[in-house]
């Protein structure tokens, strides 16, 4: 099972990373190397995926990691990339929470997700590593979306929950069938390529992409 | 056989594309729903005769309850896409629509149509990603028209929604866990077939925490207060056909999300868990639909909000539970997705006309537009739950199973806020319907194809509400039986 990779040193040592590549975009004004943070991120779950399948010896799990190094830490970015420099967006993201208090906030929800996590005995200790770094980059990842001001940043919030929750799934029962995976990272690929043309219309409607000025549908 | 039911709007889509003009896209659209409504009630009298159908090597599936999906969806894109027709052809002659983007809407609707229908025939709860596609092809539908407001709502609704998926996905994952543990890891650890025949042997703990995640994702997806906050904005923007689409078949097919998960859930964590949590979201939701029914000042919203009301009556009618509350409760998913549909369909002709969502704007509807008034007059005594209209029907059955199942303060407090309801959309309703029309609107009605798409579910709206036709109510008892553990 699972555990008893999770409970290796490597294995600890990948999930650390992972919640620093979080705490990188938590602490940065840039766009760039928000979104470079985020390859890293999914770059080191590609890594836990791969991990996962060398010792399990499943080929639905290197079928899974690989999309994983592909889809989330080359094609998502890029398409990023392309959307920065496209709309010509400002490089600094606006902020309604300060890098200090975000910091402290994030530390704060990745404290509470592992008493979390530890409270629900019905979970094994060794994959409950893995699964508080999940519920954290959850947590973190919601907390992004309503603390930054530009829309690109909410859809980077998405995509790092949804990291957290393959996280969780990984840890927890080796991955979901391949065909339900398959079909996540189809909806999450599209999803992005959707949100870039949301992006791309609010830029040309708002001349922004501040969600300071969605505002005005109310009551 | 499943599959030629997907194989429909997809092809239907695909032709859409290779259209050179107006009326070739209008025809080709046309035929293809007509397909597709076909095939639906080909695939909904074979469920009626064998029970279950499964296809294509477990991965696709019919029970009652799927065929029951089936027949709602089919039924009102078909009147959609009739609808469509007149409405669509109106802006296009005023200019707001070009060939193109005519033909981008007829693409997007026929796979709008699509991701529904997989809601409704997948086996796996993967059907998790059936529901993440609806979202992502309807946001799409929505920003059609470049206006502020509707990229806003486009913007607000993919968000909203995929974070709520998201938590849902979650739940998904946590039922998976609960399910490994005893089918072992297999493909089919997810399958609806499977999971339901171990379903009480699951651990308690973990399908409470799944359920919890199920009804807020889903609930998100469904309008469930407090999670509704997207859907005024959404359904008030997305263009008419869109919007009753919207309201009459994607808000069920999320709600048979949480529906399918309430079962299994229930079977491994005793009723009591589970109906509380969807009694106090279904009370929430209607209770939140009162002020902003009353108070509102745009058509499109008051209707937006009307739907988060009855979702939240059929979530408490599960709530309830017993054969009885079940039973309204998927009666009331019928009949809100008829009636819906035509107060939407009527709020379109209205728009067209007058070209203003505002209340205040709009009057004398009954002189400038007869046969729309008529409709509307209808639709509405039929929305508020006055006899005798299908939702009637429906709603006294859950709030006859509320008080026997001894909720009695749940049920006064629905009776209650159904009664404010009735009063407030009334109001505002009978502001636009009676009274002289506003100066500088020419009588007549704006198309035939928006007037004989709101005769359709007119008649289902009438019908259903005098008498219940026999294989109906088989129908529905047989979706009670998968639905019901108790």
């Amino acid at each position: 099972m699972a555990e008893v990779v999770f409970g290796s040193k490597i294995m600890q040592l990948l999930i650390a990373f992972i919640l620093v590549s979080t705490f990188m975009i938590l602490g940065s004004t840039r766009l760039y190397s928000c979104v470079r943070a985020f390859g890293i991120q999914s770059f080191l779950l590609a890594c836990v995926a791969g991990i996962v399948a060398y010792s399990t010896g499943k080929y639905d799990i290197y079928i899974v990691a690989l999309l994983t190094l592909i889809i989330k830490s080359a094609v998502i970015p890029y398409i990023f990339i392309y959307i920065i420099r496209e709309i010509k967006v400002k490089r600094e993201i606006e902020l309604y929470v300060n890098i200090s208090p975000s910091l402290i906030i994030g530390g704060t929800l990745v404290v509470i997700s592992y008493y979390l996590i530890r409270s629900i005995s019905i979970i094994s200790e060794l994959s409950s590593l893995a699964l508080s770094a999940s519920m954290s980059l959850v947590s973190i990842g919601l907390f992004i979306m309503i603390s930054r001001k530009k829309a690109l940043m909410q859809m980077l919030g998405i995509l790092i929950m949804e990291n957290g929750l393959f996280l969780g799934a990984i840890s927890l029962t080796n991955g979901m069938p391949l065909l339900v995976e398959l079909g996540i990272f189809f909806d999450v690929l599209i999803g992005v390529l959707i949100m870039g043309i949301l992006i791309f219309r609010i830029n040309k409607t708002f001349e922004s992409i501040d969600t300071d000025l969605l505002k005005n549908l109310i009551g | 056989m499943i599959e030629y039911l997907l194989l429909a709007p997809v092809l239907t889509g695909i032709l859409c594309f290779l259209t050179k003009s107006k009326k070739q896209v209008e025809t080709v659209s046309l035929t293809g729903s007509i397909a597709t409504l076909i095939l639906g009630l080909i695939l909904v009298k074979n469920v009626y005769q064998n029970n279950v159908i499964i296809s294509w090597t477990n991965a696709l599936f019919a029970d009652a309850f799927s065929a029951f999906i089936v027949l709602i969806v089919s039924i009102v894109g078909f009147v959609a896409s009739i609808y469509s027709i007149g409405y669509m052809g109106h802006e296009f002659k005023h200019g707001i629509m070009d060939l193109r983007k005519l033909k981008i809407y007829y693409i997007l609707f026929h796979i709008f149509m699509f991701t529904m229908l997989l809601v409704g025939v997948t086996n796996n709860l993967g059907l998790w990603i059936a529901i993440e596609m609806t979202t992502l092809v309807s946001a799409l539908l929505m920003i059609l028209h470049t206006k502020k407001s509707s990229v806003e709502a486009a913007w607000k609704y993919m968000i909203i929604c995929t974070v709520g998926i998201t938590f849902a996905l979650f739940g998904t994952i946590l039922t998976y866990y609960g399910a490994v543990k005893i089918l072992g890891e297999s493909g089919d650890a997810l399958n609806w077939t499977s999971l339901i025949a171990v379903a009480d042997q699951f651990d308690p703990t973990i399908m409470k925490l799944a359920f919890i995640f199920i009804l807020i994702g889903y609930g998100t997806k469904a309008g469930l207060a407090p999670m509704h906050t997207w859907l005024p904005d959404a359904h008030s923007e997305a263009p008419t056909p869109v919007s009753a689409l919207l309201s009459g078949v994607l808000l069920n097919c999320a709600m048979y999300g949480i529906i399918r998960f309430y079962t299994i859930a229930t079977k491994s964590t005793g009723p009591a868990f589970t109906s509380n949590l969807l009694i106090i979201f279904g009370l929430l939701s209607i209770g939140i639909a009162v002020p902003f029914i009353i108070l509102q000042e745009d058509y499109k919203r008051m209707l937006a909000y009307s739907s988060v009301e009855h979702m939240g009556i059929i979530a408490l009618g599960i709530g309830f539970g017993g054969a009885l509350g079940i039973f309204g409760a998927i009666l009331h998913m019928f009949n809100h997705a008829m009636t819906k549909s035509l107060m939407f369909f009527g709020a379109g002709n209205i728009l067209l006309k007058h070209e203003t969502k505002e209340i205040d704007k709009v009057s004398g509807i009954m002189k400038s537009m007869p046969a729309t008034g008529t409709m509307l007059l209808i639709g509405g005594l039929a929305i508020t739950g006055s006899p005798p209209f299908g939702i009637f029907i429906s709603e006294f059955t859950i709030l006859s199973a509320g008080f026997f199942q001894g909720n009695i303060i749940s049920s006064v407090l629905f009776l209650l806020f159904i009664i404010m309801i009735f009063a407030g959309f009334f109001y505002n309703l009978s502001k636009m319907i009676f009274g002289t029309p506003k100066p500088g609107i020419v009588p007549g009605e704006v198309s035939r194809w928006t007037l004989g798409a709101m005769v359709i579910v007119a008649v289902f709206v009438i019908v259903l509400g005098v008498y219940i036709p026999s294989f109906f109510y088989d129908m529905i008892m047989k979706v009670v039986a998968v639905i019901r553990v108790i």
